[in-house]
């Protein structure tokens, strides 16, 4: 479907609505995913779908309703469904009002990369098997997928919004591994399937699995450590549901609230969600076709802003930064492009520079232990070693982490100089290299 | 098209094709979604999709494709699709996939309810959450009550190149109550019921009648109230004594997944991670005490992972995992059941049309004891009781474990003694299991449904179950968080 199909389709819903304000949003997606394991293809698709989401208003009362049937006999009945629907809905005493357009146009964003479009089945076939032939060659079999999505996403409203989008994304990650304890991981992301990168990224998770053949335990403890971009991106994403959106802010329950203005981070600290990034893979607009805004949300270890949408900003009496989520989640806003300010050090300086510490790939199952306190918990994975005197000395049997992610940020010692692009749960986090210190490992159980 | 022709059809044009064996899923699925925090609706909604996924095996290598598009040149332009890919994944292959046998199957399958959940107006149900939070907002000190409920429907048409044909339509319903309660930023008192993010069953309307929420309103409340002065639970080695809902998570976490064989294979390595019970282990493993029975059954009445066919068209089943405490089987399909030489479990699920099927769990049952809650108390002279979840952690081999409960009771001499916050328990697999001395009898024994399971890429939840009573564990490493 092209944009224009996309926004007629959108703007003849509205036509049939008779609510006080109507929301259409068109999303198609097609996203094909090679995976391997054992050296394999084992799992092989391609699937699309489009979704046709109506908010309608009527007063206060809202209704939201969603079909992937897009003739017109369908939208009749999705439009008279979502009047129903907000008809029998309580009253949200909070609602303002949907989007209003702005005047004002966001910086350009060129998302669509043709190569991507186009990568067929046996070119992500041909590209799984340069890994598997890079990882082979040293004696190793491989685990992954690789990812190529296609969306297209248009937003209109009665009240005069209309917008398109079309983008693409590509992603590829893998385990090396020479058996079950060893193993080795990486992840390549991208506008481009053709230039991911995944011949070194197979180098490198190659590399770590040979380095992870022997490992010694360390006791547990406080320990300076070197998190790679795919162990702090994770642990961002986390800080990211956890307090950076208006829903939790306004409630208090964010770490962020009351706190605008204070300290709560090291100085050496800068993060910001910039959909807008050279590195980035964002929408100029959000879920309601408001523009995204650069946000910053922590400078120089100042908290400084909140994400918001329509909804959340209007309660706070501010402007959407252009952060809403698909209408009918319970989430909030919610920020998909974290961007960590670099520093100046390149990653050698960085392990050259630590007498004694713990390089993490990446973590595992993380989950909160105390929201409040955005203490977490999770697992090392896929190569952990030990930094001795400034060099990779030997692989370190995988450990627990128990840590608040807010007390991390108070003690990086070094920030890397080149940013990273990490994927997770469908938001991109662009991150460089740290080494922090008083990080808490503890034992497996 | 009518839905019967249209699976038929993919299925005769993918083997015209070349296929050596194919499937197709036609699939209408509706979705009813509430969620009410106080008065205020945070989301109502009503969801419709519908699209046929076609799968097939060319040159021993499997390809799929999904589409919403479902007429004649769409679904041949489909089964191309998944035949092209299918030849691209051959390409990369060590082995020809084999299936294990299962033969023509056809049938139907309905889910039993009493009051089909979409007949029964939105306004009924969003006022009947209201008054839930109403309730709970009677306790002075509460600052927040949620309530949801969720409604699901799925009729699938399945055929397969070997003759299959099936229909069924599987009806899913769920609701839960939570009280919060906020002293500062930093102190915060979470209750929920029937556990976190409510309980889920194979059943219709009737089960928001079945779980008498009104009546635990007023308790939720005041023990969410209470944990702002409860204390910290104290570090220790000790009995554990866990609710259903917390001996469902760690059934789930550390039964269920690890026994995925697909999983115990590699093929979920790179990313939901791999199981250290291996199939070297099988018939050998002491996997728990001899207490520990675990069946996965997809034929439990109104469990969540309950079915009538999996998503490759095997009838459901109760097989046995572990019984008394020994490694016994594994979770399967078709594919995978071959190299260990038995047949398919049944337990091949989609989320929806959209989605390959994957091995997932169906109800993962442990089966129940003779004992109660109350006499495991009661015997235990120095320990803790914990109930519901509020947080959960386990590693990529499934070996050790965090688990974080919603709130604690010290049991000193046989009583329970002070509440505690925050409580939290850590344990390794193997050990854990080993260490169960007693299980609450059939009373107190339930299904209990987890509606968002995370596995496989692109992620797909499922709506899986586990059987749980209370159960008490000796020497468990407690502590707070």
């Amino acid at each position: 479907m092209d944009e224009k199909k996309a926004l007629e389709i959108l703007h003849q819903a509205l036509s049939l609505s008779k609510a006080d304000q109507t929301e259409a949003i068109l999303e198609e997606t097609t996203r094909a995913l090679t995976r391997f394991a054992e050296n394999t293809i084992h799992q092989n698709l391609e699937q699309h779908d489009h979704t046709l989401t109506v908010r309608t208003v009527l007063g206060k009362r809202i209704g939201i309703a969603q079909t992937n049937a897009l003739d017109e006999a369908s939208l009749t009945r999705v439009v008279e469904q979502v009047g129903g629907i907000a008809r029998e809905s309580p009253e949200d005493k909070d609602f303002v009002s949907l989007a209003h357009p702005s005047s004002v146009n966001p910086p350009s964003l060129h998302s669509y990369n043709e190569r991507t479009a186009n990568f067929s089945p046996d070119d992500r076939a041909r590209v799984v098997g340069i890994a598997v032939k890079e990882a082979k060659a040293s004696g190793f079999t491989t685990f992954g997928a690789f990812d190529q999505t296609i969306t297209l996403l248009a937003v209109a409203n009665s009240l005069g919004m209309s917008r398109s989008f079309r983008d693409t994304a590509a992603s590829f990650s893998l385990t090396v591994s020479a058996d079950d304890t060893t193993s080795g991981w990486g992840q390549a992301v991208g506008r481009d399937a053709a230039k991911l990168g995944v011949e070194t990224c197979a180098k490198l998770a190659a590399e770590k699995a040979r380095r992870s053949k022997e490992k010694v335990e360390i006791p547990e403890g406080l320990y300076t450590v070197i998190l790679e971009e795919g162990a702090l991106g994770h642990l961002l994403l986390l800080l990211g549901f956890l307090g950076f959106g208006a829903k939790t802010f306004l409630s208090g329950r964010s770490f962020m609230a009351g706190k605008i203005g204070q300290k709560i981070a090291g100085e050496n600290v800068t993060l910001v969600d910039d959909a807008y990034h050279p590195l980035q893979i964002g929408r100029p607009f959000d879920y309601e076709g408001v523009s995204k805004q650069k946000v910053v949300l922590i400078e120089k270890g100042v908290a400084k802003g909140m994400i918001y949408d329509t909804y959340y900003a209007n309660k706070a009496k501010v402007a959407s930064t252009g952060h809403a989520l698909q209408p009918g989640n319970t989430f909030g806003p919610y920020p998909k492009n974290l961007v960590m300010m670099p520093g100046d050090k390149t990653r050698e300086e960085i392990i050259a520079s630590t007498d004694r510490g713990i390089l993490i790939t990446h973590f595992w199952y993380v989950n909160y232990l105390n929201p409040m306190e955005t203490e977490v918990t999770g697992t090392t994975r896929d190569g952990t070693f030990l930094i001795e005197k400034g060099k990779i000395t030997q692989a370190v049997r995988d450990m627990r982490i128990e840590q608040s992610i807010l007390e991390m940020l108070n003690h990086f010692e070094m920030v890397g100089k080149d940013l990273s692009l990490y994927q997770q749960y469908g938001a991109y986090l662009l991150v460089p290299l740290v080494k922090v210190g008083n990080f808490k490992l503890t034992k497996g159980d | 098209m009518k839905p019967k022709d249209l699976v038929l059809s993919a299925c005769d044009l993918a083997r015209s094709r070349g296929a050596s064996y194919a499937d197709c899923r036609f699939q209408e699925m509706e979705d009813e979604s509430l969620t009410v925090s106080g008065m205020t609706p945070e989301g109502i909604s009503r969801t419709a999709s519908r699209g046929v996924g076609v799968r097939v095996l060319v040159e021993g290598a499997w390809g799929y494709t999904a589409t919403p598009e479902t007429d004649k040149d769409s679904l041949k332009r489909e089964v191309e699709k998944a035949l092209e890919i299918a030849k691209a994944s051959a390409k990369l292959k060590k082995e020809v996939v084999h299936l294990a046998p299962l033969g023509k199957v056809a049938g139907t399958h309905t889910t039993a309810i009493e009051k089909d959940p979409f007949t029964v107006p939105l306004s009924e149900k969003a006022s009947f959450l209201s008054h839930l939070n109403e309730l709970i907002q009677m306790v002075k000190g509460v600052t927040k009550a949620t309530a949801i409920a969720e409604f699901h429907r799925t009729r699938t048409w399945f055929a397969s190149t070997e003759g299959s044909e099936i229909e069924q339509t599987i009806y899913q319903s769920g609701a839960g109550i939570e009280a919060t309660a906020m002293k500062s930023r930093r102190e915060i008192g979470t209750r929920s019921f029937p556990q976190g993010g409510g309980q889920f069953e194979t059943r219709g309307y009737e089960l928001l009648g079945l779980l008498a929420m009104e009546r635990e309103c007023q308790r939720i409340g005041e023990e969410a109230v209470a944990l702002l002065s409860a204390k910290d639970c104290f570090p220790d080695i000790t009995i554990l004594i866990l609710d259903g809902p917390a001996v469902s998570l760690i059934i789930h976490e550390s039964i269920g997944h690890p026994l995925e064989l697909d999983r115990v294979f590699g093929a979920e390595k790179n990313f939901s991670g791999t199981s250290f019970a291996t199939t070297d282990k099988l018939g050998k493993l002491k996997y728990g005490s001899d207490l520990v029975t675990v069946t996965a059954d997809a034929t439990s009445p109104s469990g969540l992972g309950t079915f009538g066919y999996d998503d490759e068209g095997v009838p459901a089943q109760r097989v046995e995992l572990i019984k008394n405490g020994l490694l016994v089987g594994y979770l399967t399909n078709r594919e995978m059941a071959t190299k260990i030489g038995r047949q398919s479990t049944g337990a091949m699920r989609a989320q929806g049309w959209q989605n390959l099927p994957l091995i997932r769990m169906t109800n993962i049952n442990l089966l129940p004891g003779i004992s109660s809650l109350e006499k495991l108390i009661a015997e235990t002279d120095h320990g803790i009781l914990m109930l519901g979840n509020s947080s959960w952690s386990i590693d990529d081999r499934r070996e050790s474990f965090k688990m974080g409960c919603e709130i604690g009771y010290e049991i000193h001499g046989g009583k329970l003694g002070a509440m505690v916050k925050n409580p939290i328990y850590s344990g390794n697999t193997v050990e854990f299991w080993g260490a169960l001395d007693g299980i609450a009898g059939e009373r107190e024994w339930k299904v209990w449904g987890t509606p968002s399971c995370g596995k496989g890429q692109p992620g797909q939840n499922m709506r899986t179950g586990q059987g749980a009573a209370p159960c008490r564990f000796r020497k468990v490493k407690v502590g707070g968080s």
